[in-house]
């Protein structure tokens, strides 16, 4: 029983003693949720999270972040379409953060300083090996992954040189050459066998492959162009889009007629147009059926191609007709001379599938010396028959396994669909977690359900409108032939840039709920806390009155029912 | 380190801030006082000493034995802060300490019953911060009207009937009154933006002689919004030119925070229980609303409010945060 | 060596000669020469304090309760309305237990408007929980305010020191003022454990709750009762440093074995004095200084009434409606004792009615009544009152 002193005085902070956690009914929680950008990564980087190390001036570090999932930043900086920058919740307030600026930033500078990739110590000599066959993204990305996870890796390519399509045929202006190079020699270092010249099905076979390793990875892209007519009329000397491509990035050079029409909406499409006009084409047509990028343009109408791709395409010259397909081909002989064009648009038919509709009476004449169609690849079955059974793209789950054969498993273009960049990556990294379990025989565990911080749920009272960073570009009369169009940004933009990030679903330690708190149960570390935050709630005092979740500007903090 | 090798007890020892108001008092859910009272201790450090005046502050506090205050602190009455603190300012100039008097009350206690010995302090100039936190209206007592309640509030002696729209008369405008006074440095401020709050404070302490700070402190309760909106609220406040962060030395307006997009009166008031009739379909709800809005334009007016252009100090920039909570510096 | 003093400006010098580090006052009659003279001290550099003129009494007193908190030995003096208008911050002082000493000019309260002594003011804050002493002639009140900072100081209550106003604040009379160090061996510098201090911040002033509050009124009313040992004491002491009693609790002067007693306080004791003398043939009576009212002296009381048959009670207030206040206390103080002496109850002297010398023959004369009289205002010519209000 508390004794009454003279005056009924107290003494400070015995207040303590009282636990106004007792009234509260809700509880503030750290949580820690996917920003948008990790979300729409295909290959699983967690831009936020990387951004936060560079705005922490930990740029190392923020590297590391990136390549615990993907390997090639200084490649995916430059040839990625960043789908992370489409999603980014900075868009809705002013601009998206240029999220590849800084990955091929730490890209470069990793080149640069020669930063060691993190990896664990290497594989024993007795541990399992897996043969992985393709030495593209997918499966040098594979490849990489599964030396982390600790097994001896044997690389094989039927080129003289890893980097498969990034070297093959991606045009140098958009990587160059020393950057590839240098960034897969070092991830080549990173302890795998590396057997260059070695073709599936002419050198080796997979029944080889089975026998000697404990699990095989596919990543062998998608080589094999497919069949294009129109109404089953080809002209004379066609050649595809990819095979120009290859030829320009092998030789320097490619045939170029005065006029051409490039068929498809890809990003091979929009290579080779630009390709063509750096060789001396004077008029470049690109015909699709599809939509050029707009804010309000859906993305299931949307050409495929990365849309600032198509923008510098159209800067060179390039003329884009969308919605538009070819009714006839105009030969004189077997020589084209033009293509008769109609409008096209998908239209919702009854059963609500999208289908493709030409409408009569919009039909236009397109004079042109050259077709060229890109409208995409399979995958070449040389080799893989018996795995492929007619289809144009390998059957496989979500982790790459083949269905039907145990042990082996697929990654990258050679699955089909848009076949990205970062997507192959993804696999990669996916199909080594699989590989891994299959191997240790283990149940993959089940991805959680991820949940997204949407743009709602930013408080944009604590931000100021800033600009996105300017990306220097090569000016057109330059752009001439094989160097780089974009340039690289300095460290200073790079930061200044970082700290546009909303951070969303993940604390920045901007004191705000520390600050607010009128109960003072918001405590602050001096270092790190377990949950990722620099602070703790102290819940004896906490009242549960949800200034905090509501002030915080990146929905890190949440209310939670108690009872 | 990290948190699991620390106890709580000892992170809460060790807070890189100083605090002169601790956990454990008894302030309802989201309180505005709460919030603004720490927010002035935390800026004017351990050598300062606090007469209160009665009200929820002192109440939610001290219930004894406990008290919340990391200070020297004294309660006497509602309306003698002023007094109370000269005085304490008295005592300390006679014993040759610099120890800071600041007096603190609630609207009812320095609008109107403690207005007299406020002004007497003030005239005298003795060297005291006097902090109003103002949540307009008599909380402690059940939400009665001051001279403070904003014009058609409805409060338990405003309410809203067939004959009144809520209070029948307007705010009244005190930090003019006390700069009136004379005194060095007048200001208003508010808990939506604490760094111009402690700004304010440390600007006051600095002063050798009598100075004033009218905090605006939303209340949950009285005003009728959810608890975990009293920031909200606040800065809308601000943001609508209802109540403009300004501050007066010598009397002559030497700041205010520029309003970058002056916002619509209803967006404040449309959150609140205490205008809810200014949203009912009635001729005169409409014509208050007008009011409300003429009152506001004609504070930008007066004070200069609206900014030309984006300032990082105006009334969407100040409250910017940053990684590592360098905006608090 | 005495001096012909005016009973302000010696109030002043004891003040001045008690050290008080902060003064604060606002003006009314006939307070206002004492803080004058305070004023007039400290402009000519002979008391080092600060003097705060404030805007009220309410005001006066919350700074002198502000500067006591705080640590500094502080004083404040009002009369009349300014009591009243500071009646609440007095009771505020009183239960935070601060020591301060403060002077009453006894003034009577309006309306109708009167400037005149009487002692309405200071008896309508009794329940205050200050100690109050009353003053018989200005040589008492400077002894008395001496002692009053020791006394509030050792037993952390506040000490009211009634001097009846301009009977005695505008008096001239031969004053013996004690030097500074006998004041200062005396009265030790001031010490309040309690004081406000950044170093060690304690909250005063909390709230309480039902649980506690009956706690909090039973102590303070016990600590004014234990008071009474530090009256005494007080007294004593500085009756070996000045040469000079006071009373204590309880003067008593005239026939030791007289049956008849005359009890009041403050200036009508002097008045009552010159009456004895003037009019030994009204008979033998013993003349009771009632020193301190607060806390009432009820055990020295008793002892000195032992062996009266009769007992006057002059004071210079009422109760309406219940009649006189101290009537009413002496009366209960006798009540269940065995042959009490029958009491009789006058209001004398308000708002500064002159009483007259034979007032003492004409009190004795009234005394041989066969019923004691319960309450009657002396001298109340009812001619001056209309007949429905007589």
């Amino acid at each position: 029983m508390a004794i009454l002193n003279r005056g009924a005085f107290a003494h400070p902070s015995t207040s303590l003693q009282y636990h106004t956690g007792t009234w509260r009914v809700q509880k503030p929680v750290h949580e820690h949720r996917a920003a948008p950008c990790h979300n729409a990564c295909p290959a699983g980087e967690d831009a936020q999270a990387y951004l936060a190390k560079i705005a922490e001036g930990r740029f190392q570090e923020a590297w590391e972040t990136i390549v615990r999932i993907n390997p090639l930043p200084a490649a995916t900086g430059r040839v990625c379409h960043h789908p992370c920058e489409g999603a980014c919740n900075r868009g809705e307030y002013d601009e998206a953060l240029a999220i590849h600026s800084a990955e091929r930033f730490l890209g470069d500078e990793a080149i640069k300083h020669n930063w060691p990739y993190p990896m664990p110590p290497a594989p024993l000599e007795s541990a399992p090996a897996v043969a992985v066959v393709g030495a593209g993204p997918a499966g040098l990305s594979a490849a990489y992954h599964l030396i982390r996870r600790g097994y001896n890796v044997t690389l094989f390519d039927e080129l003289p040189e890893a980097g498969g399509v990034l070297r093959t045929a991606i045009p140098q202006y958009r990587l160059p050459r020393d950057i590839l190079h240098a960034e897969v020699q070092r991830l080549l270092a990173t302890g795998m066998k590396f057997e260059p010249q070695k073709r599936l099905g002419r050198d080796f076979y997979i029944e080889d492959l089975q026998r000697d390793y404990a699990a095989v990875f596919l990543g062998i892209g998608n080589r094999h162009d497919r069949e294009w007519s129109v109404d089953g009329v080809t002209p004379r000397g066609l050649r595809s889009g990819l095979e120009l491509l290859e030829e320009w990035v092998a030789l320097g050079s490619v045939p170029t007629p005065q006029s051409v029409a490039v068929v498809g909406g890809g990003n091979t499409a929009v290579d080779i147009a630009r390709v063509l006009k750096r060789a001396g084409t004077h008029e470049v047509h690109v015909i699709t059926h599809q939509a050029l990028p707009g804010v309000d343009v859906p993305p299931e109408i949307t050409m495929t191609a990365i849309a600032r791709e198509i923008t510098q395409a159209q800067d060179e010259g390039v003329i884009f007709h969308e919605f538009r397909g070819i009714r006839r081909l105009i030969l004189r002989g077997e020589k084209v001379v033009g293509l008769e064009l109609v409008h096209m648009k998908k239209v919702p038919q009854a059963d609500g599938k999208l289908l493709t509709k030409a409408f009569e009476g919009t039909e236009t004449v397109l004079h042109v010396e050259q077709v060229i169609p890109a409208i995409g690849q399979d995958v070449l079955p040389f080799g893989v028959e018996g795995l492929l059974e007619n289809r144009p793209f390998f059957a496989v789950d979500h982790n790459g396994a083949l269905a039907k054969h145990p042990g082996i498993f697929v990654g990258g273009d050679a699955c089909g669909g848009r076949g990205t960049l970062s997507r192959a990556i993804g696999d990669g990294r996916r199909a080594a977690e699989a590989i891994d379990a299959y191997i240790q025989g283990k149940e993959l565990p089940q991805p959680a359900p991820v949940q997204v911080v949407p743009y709602s749920q930013i408080n944009l009272n604590y931000f100021e409108h800033a600009a996105r960073v300017k990306t220097p570009v090569l000016p057109l009369e330059a752009r001439k032939g094989s160097e780089e169009v974009e340039g690289g940004l300095s460290q200073t933009q790079i930061f200044a840039e970082s700290q546009r990030c909303f951070s969303c679903g993940n604390c920045f330690a901007c004191d705000n709920c520390w600050t607010l708190c009128p109960d003072s149960a918001v405590l602050k570390t001096t270092e790190l806390a377990s949950d990722g935050s620099h602070y703790v709630f102290d819940y004896d005092y906490c009242k549960g009155c949800g200034l905090c979740a509501h002030e915080c500007p990146c929905s890190f903090i949440v209310m939670k029912e108690e009872l | 380190m990290t948190t699991e090798t620390i106890s709580i007890t000892d992170l809460r020892r060790t807070q890189p801030r100083f605090s002169g108001i601790e956990s454990g008092h008894r302030a309802c859910l989201g309180c505005g006082q709460a919030l603004a009272a720490r927010l002035v201790t935390e800026s004017a450090g351990p050598d300062v000493m606090i007469a209160n005046a009665t009200g929820c502050l002192e109440v939610f506090t001290t219930p004894w034995p406990e008290s919340a205050w990391r200070l020297p602190w004294m309660h006497s009455l509602f309306e003698n802060a002023g007094a109370i603190a000269s005085g304490m300012e008295a005592a300390m100039k006679a014993q040759g300490k610099h120890t800071k008097v600041i007096a603190m009350g609630g609207d009812g206690s320095t609008f109107d019953i403690g207005f007299q010995a406020l002004s007497g302090m003030l005239e005298r100039n003795h060297n005291v911060l006097y902090v109003c936190y103002d949540n307009e209206a008599y909380m402690n007592t059940g939400i009665q009207r001051s001279s403070s309640t904003p014009h058609a509030a409805s409060t338990t002696t405003s309410p809203v009937g067939k004959e009144r729209m809520g209070k029948r008369h307007l705010k009244k405008d005190i930090i003019t009154i006390i700069a009136a006074h004379h005194v060095a440095y007048a200001a208003t401020a508010s808990v939506a933006y604490p760094s111009d709050l402690r700004k304010k404070v440390r600007r006051a302490m600095a002063v050798e002689g009598a100075t004033f700070l009218q905090i605006h402190s939303p209340c949950p309760l009285g005003w009728g919004y959810n608890d975990a909106l009293g920031i909200e609220v606040a800065r809308l406040a601000v943001q609508t030119g209802l109540f403009p962060l300004i501050e007066l030395e010598r009397g002559e307006l030497t700041g205010a925070m520029p309003l970058r997009h002056p916002t619509p009166v209803s967006a404040y008031l449309k959150m609140q229980q205490r205008f809810s009739h200014l949203f009912k379909d009635d001729p005169r709800a409409l014509e208050e609303l007008e009011h409300l809005q003429a009152i506001a334009n004609h504070n930008i007016e007066i004070y200069r409010l609206r900014g030309d252009g984006i300032d990082a100090l105006d009334s969407e920039g100040s409250d910017t945060v940053r990684r590592g909570g360098s905006r608090w510096a | 060596m005495p001096q012909m003093l005016e009973g302000s400006m010696a109030l002043a010098r004891a003040i001045a000669l008690c050290r008080p580090q902060v003064v604060a006052a606002y003006p009314i009659t006939p307070q206002t020469h004492i803080v004058e003279n305070i004023s007039k001290l400290v402009a000519d550099g002979k008391l080092h304090c600060e003097l705060v003129s404030v805007e009220s009494e309410f005001s006066a007193a919350s700074v002198a309760l502000g500067a006591a908190a705080a640590g500094s030995r502080a004083y404040t003096a009002s009369s009349s309305q300014g009591i009243l208008l500071m009646s609440e911050v007095l009771y505020n002082i009183a239960g935070l237990r601060v020591p301060l000493v403060m002077t009453c000019a006894n003034r009577a309260v309006g309306a109708p408007l009167s400037i005149w002594n009487d002692q309405q003011d200071s008896m309508a804050v009794r329940d205050a929980g200050w100690i109050q002493i009353y003053c018989a002639d200005n040589q008492e009140a400077v002894d008395a305010t001496i002692q009053a900072y020791r006394i509030a100081e050792r037993t952390e209550l506040p000490v009211m020191i009634c001097v009846d106003g301009f009977v005695l604040t505008h008096t001239m009379e031969q004053i013996e003022m004690p030097s500074q160090e006998q004041v200062d061996g005396f009265l030790p510098p001031y010490c309040f454990a309690r004081a406000l201090n950044s170093a060690k911040p304690i909250s005063i002033g909390t709230l309480v709750s039902p649980d506690f509050f009956s706690e909090v009124r039973h102590s303070h009313h016990q600590a004014l009762l234990n008071a009474k040992a530090e009256i005494v004491s007080a007294d004593e002491d500085w009756a070996k440093v000045s040469g000079r009693a006071g009373g204590g609790l309880l003067g008593v002067e005239g026939d030791p074995g007289a049956k008849v007693g005359l009890l009041s306080l403050g200036s009508v004791i002097g008045t009552l004095r010159d009456a004895l003398n003037e009019y030994p043939e009204a008979g033998p009576a013993k003349l009771i200084k009632l020193r301190t009212f607060r806390p009432f002296p009820t055990e020295a009381l008793l002892e000195t009434c032992a062996g009266l048959t009769d007992l006057i009670v002059l004071e210079r207030a009422l109760s309406p409606g219940s009649g006189g206040i101290i009537g009413t206390e002496v009366r209960a103080a006798f009540a269940g004792v065995a042959d009490a002496p029958r009491i009789h109850n006058f209001a004398v002297g308000l708002g500064g009615r002159d009483i007259p010398l034979n007032i003492f023959p004409r009190l004795m004369e009234a005394a041989k009544t066969a019923s004691p009289i319960p309450f009657a205002i002396f001298d109340v010519n009812l001619e001056k009152l209309p007949e429905s209000e007589r």
